[in-house]
């Protein structure tokens, strides 16, 4: 029951059923809307002056608050599931230290949302450079930027799969939990941003924007933790509650 | 040798009781049938047995240690505990991979437990697609991954067919003489008859019985008599449990064979025949949790025997009427 075993363990659970296939085949479909609107796309003014500039070409192909909400919904469903399916049993029975399978599965699903993000990222990316093609700009964007994008997202993508799966541990149920993160994710921050001061900085949007150079809010470190937090609380209260708490 | 020892545990779920105080030992090299009515808490004590539930009071140890405190439990222990603990929409190897995965259990030990169980030729389906029978055989080559010393079964007979039946007999059989400590709960009667060298009955989270189960076979009395309904009073009032027999007999259990004569005789009730009985499994649980109103269990039966006294010790239980007794035995069948 090595940590390295566990981890294994819930990587095998990940990979044995058509979950991350299912969202990597959103990713596919978003990627693709993305090249439709590059290709077809015009402004009210009938031109294509939103693609006009590097800026706005890293605008619209930014992806990181989208694979945040795609790797919640993944790790919310991936954990909550266990439950739903009584799967949680054996592994607790061949862990009954429960929070070290409980970190074990936050490491898989952390993994795969990192991996899922990335690649819907890089989808996203070579969906728009193919469709540039059919238009009269280039690809404008640097390496440094693009890299920092795929960084970005590659993180949102971990932050969001953790985020998702601490509350599908302590909700244990894939309906509330899908719930759960559509709440955390499109009603509190803005809801929080509108009722404290200076909170809107603290939202997940505004933190990738600091991440990925395109704001200068609070210093990165500050938006890195600040985008931990935002993946760390739940996971800590689904470690809590499943130390706590009854298994069936 | 690992015992498995509850150790006066008590288990709320809200207001309700579900195990109270209860107290009994599993022994290694045996076959131990746990057994109650529906609702009596089997299961919790089980899940409160592998650390799965916490108990408000008391212990549960496996060779002396808590479940969590096993330096290896996949090794030391197999479950069979939830009936549908799989993801529909994995293989049934791909179920048995993610346990041997986390424990460091090889691939040769899943293909040999597959084998042994009979579902290599349906390991690379989906279990959404497998029958009870198969699903109850799947957990029970998950039970058996770790080639453990103890295995706890939750009713592990479920939907298997008689070679089922008859092989998982066998596999506990063997086990068991190996050393091996073997807790299984059940409500094939007939099937317990066959296994169980030790029983303990719960009802209503309370322990009713404990011991072996040849000789709480052999602890009823069959009573023949003109006044059966007189008796049957007399008797009850002094604490044993009457019931009638297939033949309208009476089956005295809880009360010394010499005490019930005695009693007879002082009621000056006629006696035909006064032997002692060996008892049928069924008739005995029904006696152990059947109550007054004809429902099982009421939890009230007598002293509970955790030092694998005899029935004698420990059912004395309030006797339902004859009649009650048949819609009970029934129900329990069903």
């Amino acid at each position: 029951m090595t940590p390295l075993a566990l981890v294994r363990a819930e990587i095998r659970k990940l990979t044995t059923t058509k979950l991350a296939w299912g969202f990597l085949a959103v990713l596919v479909v978003i990627a693709g809307l993305n090249a439709a609107i590059v290709a077809f796309g015009t402004d009210m003014g009938g031109s294509k002056a939103f693609i006009a500039t590097a800026a706005d070409q890293q605008s619209l192909m930014s992806f990181a608050f989208n694979a945040m909400l795609g790797t919640a919904l993944f790790g919310a469903i991936a954990a909550a599931r266990e439950y739903g399916h009584a799967t949680v049993v054996p592994t607790f029975l061949t862990t009954p230290r429960r929070h070290r399978a409980v970190l074990a599965q936050l490491t898989a699903v952390a993994g795969f949302g990192a991996a899922l993000a990335l690649v819907g990222q890089a989808l996203v990316v070579a969906g728009v450079a193919i469709a540039l093609h059919s238009t009269s700009y280039g690809f404008l964007v640097s390496i440094t930027a693009l890299t920092q994008l795929l960084a970005t997202t590659t993180l949102a993508g971990a932050v969001g799969a953790v985020l998702g799966a601490g509350l599908g541990v302590v909700i244990r149920n894939v309906g509330g939990a899908v719930t759960a993160v559509v709440l955390v994710l499109f009603v509190v921050p803005p809801l929080t941003a509108q009722l404290l001061a200076d909170a809107g900085t603290w939202i997940p949007t505004s933190l990738f924007a600091v991440i990925s150079g395109a704001s200068t809010d609070v210093a990165l470190w500050a938006a890195l933790l600040g985008i931990a937090a935002w993946a760390l609380i739940p996971a800590g209260a689904g470690l809590l509650a499943v130390e706590r708490r009854d298994v069936v | 040798m690992l015992p498995l020892t509850i150790d006066h545990i008590t288990k709320h779920y809200g207001k309700d009781v579900v195990v109270d105080d209860l107290t009994f030992t599993v022994e290694p090299a045996r076959v131990t049938c746990f057994l109650g009515p529906n609702g009596a808490g089997k299961s919790t004590t089980m899940k409160v047995l592998l650390d799965l539930a916490t108990a408000d009071h008391g212990r549960c140890t496996i060779g002396g240690l808590r479940y969590r405190d096993l330096p290896d439990p996949a090794r030391t222990v197999g479950v069979v505990l939830e009936p549908n603990a799989f993801h529909p929409a994995r293989s049934g190897r791909n179920h048995l991979r993610t346990i041997a995965d986390g424990a460091g259990i090889g691939r040769p030990r899943i293909e040999h437990v597959l084998d042994a169980v009979g579902l290599t030729h349906a390991a690379d389906r989906h279990v959404g697609g497998y029958s009870l029978g198969m699903r109850q055989r799947l957990g029970l080559a998950a039970a058996l991954l770790g080639d453990p010393p103890v295995l706890v079964l939750d009713e592990p007979g479920n939907g298997l067919d008689p070679q089922g039946i008859r092989w998982l007999r066998d596999l506990l059989r063997e086990r068991a003489a190996s050393g091996g400590t073997v807790f299984v709960s059940s409500h094939l009667l007939a099937e317990v008859e066959q296994l169980a060298d030790d029983v303990v009955v719960i009802n209503h989270g309370q322990l009713v019985t404990t011991g072996a189960l040849a000789s709480l076979q052999r602890s009823g009395t069959t009573v023949r008599t003109t006044a059966p309904e007189r008796l049957t009073q007399i008797l009850e009032r002094a604490g044993a449990t009457v019931h009638r027999g297939r033949d309208g007999e009476l089956v005295v259990r809880g009360m010394p064979i010499d005490e019930i004569g005695d009693r007879a005789h002082s009621a000056r009730i006629a006696l035909h025949e006064l032997a002692a009985q060996a008892g049928s499994l069924e008739e005995l649980f029904l006696d152990w949790t059947s109550t007054g109103d004809g429902t099982a269990g009421d939890g009230t039966a007598g002293e509970g025997t955790a030092d694998g006294g005899t029935a004698d010790e420990g059912t004395a239980s309030d006797a339902p009427a004859a009649e009650e007794t048949h819609t009970d035995r029934e129900a329990v069948l069903l």
